[in-house]
């Protein structure tokens, strides 16, 4: 069986999911979709035999998609989600999978029929998953004590027209990039955020409605306690520091990206060992549970707690208090 | 400096006190002429200076008052439970003698702020035992003097230790978890290392903390009701900001007993810098083992900070880390467990 999917959105994300799909047997990319022509034109070149299409309700309901891959800005993913679910296609969205929770629950309710795939790539990353696997081993006994580093160089493109800068199209820092972080510690400890306070710095320019970094102090459910560090404020694209050190009680387990094989040239400078190739797991992954091979490695549950979790940092971020993080929506799907 | 070697005697002879004297003695600026403590203290504390003594070879004195006077010493190391530190410190400078306490120098601020007030009285030298001479934390600051980082934004110091080193010759687990005797968990032994670090990096005043701190692993803490856990957010000036991590767990991300580390984002560069490092790794039939260059940063920052304290006494001057350096410390801390208790951020108490 080949899978046709659509593609909703021509940034630079859709760029790398159409590129790892182009690259997967049994997909094929149906349509492009993207407010920018030209741009859309580029990004399905990529793929053989993608169109552009210029709706994106007419790209979710042709009869060739069987799925869709809903990027583009967070504040259009719940409706174009909703759409696919609606017409029985399966989804996988980007991170954030959204702006609030109540749109959270009408995605994962449109989809109960298909299914919900949420691009969280960090789950992909090499060392990551292998941090998951041992944690979930057993090999350190119960997580208690998780620091996050994760400092990276300016990445977002648009200058000051990226939307990624409007916390209303965004949600703030904290759910744009925080919802890696913050899914991490849910997926790698199997608990949820219960209380979370966070601070800023923005140091590229201090009149940003978006703080290019900030930290997080959470209380998870059984009071282990992380400290989530992000940064995109290193003075060089490319640079990258992401330190995770997980404490459990009966062990530590530690990676850092300084570890990472290196490389040191004038002609190449690719990203660390550790991260390389999430993309195409992500995508490998997804098309396994679009044909039934699989479930989706993100649960609803821990979608909610994440995507809760980092609301209630970015609403920290605005009060200067802690803030608790709604856990009334919790839970898988049945 | 005159020929006459330093006189030194110990108010209180437990904790550390074992590693400073034999920093100590083997300085040969120093005699250590006695260690001492009030004869009404618990006797297991007496027991365990007593005992020390016998080890190093140092005579243990029955009456303070024999020992701790300009008469019979020049320079006191107060090393008792933190509790008493305060105390013990107002009772050295009034008798007039230079005066070191082993951090922290208070249990609370206001205690600490009557250390400052003596010591200001006085006019005695009075500090107390901090790392800011570890070589990672002068390597940093030298490449922040340089002006390779700009200006600092945000620093984050971790410091973890096993909770096998509790209850070693150096450390009973009550000194470090009965509040009574210790004024605190976790939080309180070890967040000062950050802040003077912070402080020391950036130059700048920490406004307001907030912490989240807990009993996380299954030590003593839980039942003391004190932390073996703290993370704290701290907001200092121009908006820098900084992150602390102390913590005491079973499994330490080291090779040695402690792992102290810190990270520093500047507006021009960022850097990291590791207690442990750089190192050289032996693997031998039982695993690997790491042997730091110079035995350590930990090691190489009590070693350096005595050196200065005795090169200052001698000269008649003042080190540079004060006492007042030490009661921000305090501050900051005390204002953590405020946060901590109350669930919200809180002011430094300047």
């Amino acid at each position: 069986m080949t899978v046709g999917v659509a593609v909703i959105g021509s940034g630079a994300i859709a760029r790398d999911h159409v590129r790892a799909l182009a690259a997967l047997d049994g997909v094929r990319v149906v349509s492009v979709t993207g407010s920018d022509p030209a741009r859309a034109a580029a990004v399905a070149a990529l793929a053989p035999g993608a169109r552009v299409e210029a709706d994106a309700a007419t790209a979710i309901c042709a009869p060739d998609v069987q799925a869709v891959d809903v990027c583009g800005h967070t504040a259009d993913h719940a409706r174009w989600t909703i759409a696919a679910g609606r017409a029985g296609r399966h989804v996988m969205v980007e991170k954030p999978a959204a702006l609030n929770l109540p749109d959270l629950e009408r995605m994962i309710a449109a989809t109960s029929t298909s299914s919900l795939l949420v691009g969280q790539t960090v789950r992909f990353q090499p060392a990551v998953a292998e941090l998951q696997r041992q944690i979930a081993d057993g090999a350190i006994g119960t997580p208690r004590l998780i620091h996050v580093t994760w400092y990276v160089g300016h990445v977002w493109p648009g200058g000051w027209r990226g939307w990624q800068h409007d916390p209303s199209r965004s949600g703030g820092h904290p759910v744009h990039n925080g919802t890696h972080a913050l899914d991490l510690l849910v997926w790698i400890t199997g608990q949820t955020p219960r209380r979370v306070f966070a601070r800023s710095f923005p140091s590229f320019a201090a009149q940003m409605d978006v703080p290019d970094s900030f930290h997080l102090v959470v209380r998870q459910a059984d009071d282990s306690i992380a400290l989530v560090e992000l940064s995109y404020a290193l003075r060089q694209p490319g640079d990258m520091l992401r330190r995770l050190v997980v404490t459990g009680t009966r062990g530590t387990l530690v990676h850092s990206t300084a570890d990472d094989p290196g490389l040191v040239s004038a002609a190449l400078r690719p990203p660390p060992a550790s991260i390389e190739g999430a993309f195409d797991r992500q995508m490998r992954h997804w098309r396994d549970v679009v044909t039934g091979r699989g479930a989706p490695v993100t649960t609803t549950g821990e979608i909610r707690a994440a995507l809760a979790g980092a609301l209630a940092a970015q609403r920290s971020l605005t009060t200067g208090r802690p803030e608790q993080v709604d856990t009334a929506l919790a839970g898988d799907r049945p | 400096m005159t020929d006459q070697p330093l006189r030194v005697g110990f108010a209180g002879a437990v904790r550390h006190a074992g590693q400073y004297a034999r920093v100590l003695a083997e300085d040969p600026r120093v005699r250590i002429v006695g260690m001492t403590d009030h004869p009404e203290v618990s006797q297991w504390i007496t027991q365990d200076g007593k005992a020390l003594c016998r080890t190093l070879g140092v005579p243990w004195i029955d009456d303070p008052a024999e020992l701790l006077q300009p008469a019979a010493i020049d320079l006191v190391i107060v090393c008792s439970e933190p509790t008493r530190h305060a105390g013990m410190v107002i009772d050295s400078l009034t008798a007039g003698l230079h005066t070191c306490c082993d951090k922290p120098v208070a249990t609370d601020t206001a205690a600490a702020d009557a250390v400052v007030r003596a010591a200001e009285h006085a006019g005695r030298v009075c500090t107390v035992v901090n790392r800011t001479f570890a070589p990672s934390l002068r390597r940093m600051r030298s490449w922040v003097d340089a002006g390779a980082l700009g200006l600092p934004r945000h620093v984050d110091v971790e410091f973890l230790t096993s909770s096998a080193a509790m209850g070693s010759d150096v450390e009973r687990a009550d000194l470090v978890v009965d509040p009574a005797l210790s004024g605190g968990g976790e939080m309180r032994n070890f967040l000062g290392y950050a802040v003077d670090a912070i402080r020391y990096l950036t130059g700048l005043e920490i406004s307001q903390v907030y912490a989240e701190t807990g009993a996380l692993f299954d030590g003593p803490h839980g039942a003391h009701g004190v932390e073996d856990t703290a993370v704290v957010s701290l907001q200092l000036a121009h908006g820098v900001t900084a992150t602390a991590t102390v913590s005491r767990s079973p499994a330490v991300p080291t090779l040695g007993s402690a792992h102290s580390s810190i990270r520093l984002i500047g507006s021009h560069g960022h850097a990291t810098v590791d207690d442990e490092t750089p190192r050289v790794i032996h693997f031998g039939p039982s695993g690997a083992a790491a042997r730091p260059v110079d035995g350590g940063g930990g090691a190489q920052a009590v070693t350096a900070f005595f050196d200065d304290l005795i090169r200052c006494v001698a000269l008649g001057r003042h080190p540079a880390y004060t006492v007042q350096d030490a009661r921000t410390g305090v501050a900051v801390i005390d204002a953590a467990y405020r946060s901590a208790e109350t669930g919200q951020p809180v002011g430094v108490d300047a």
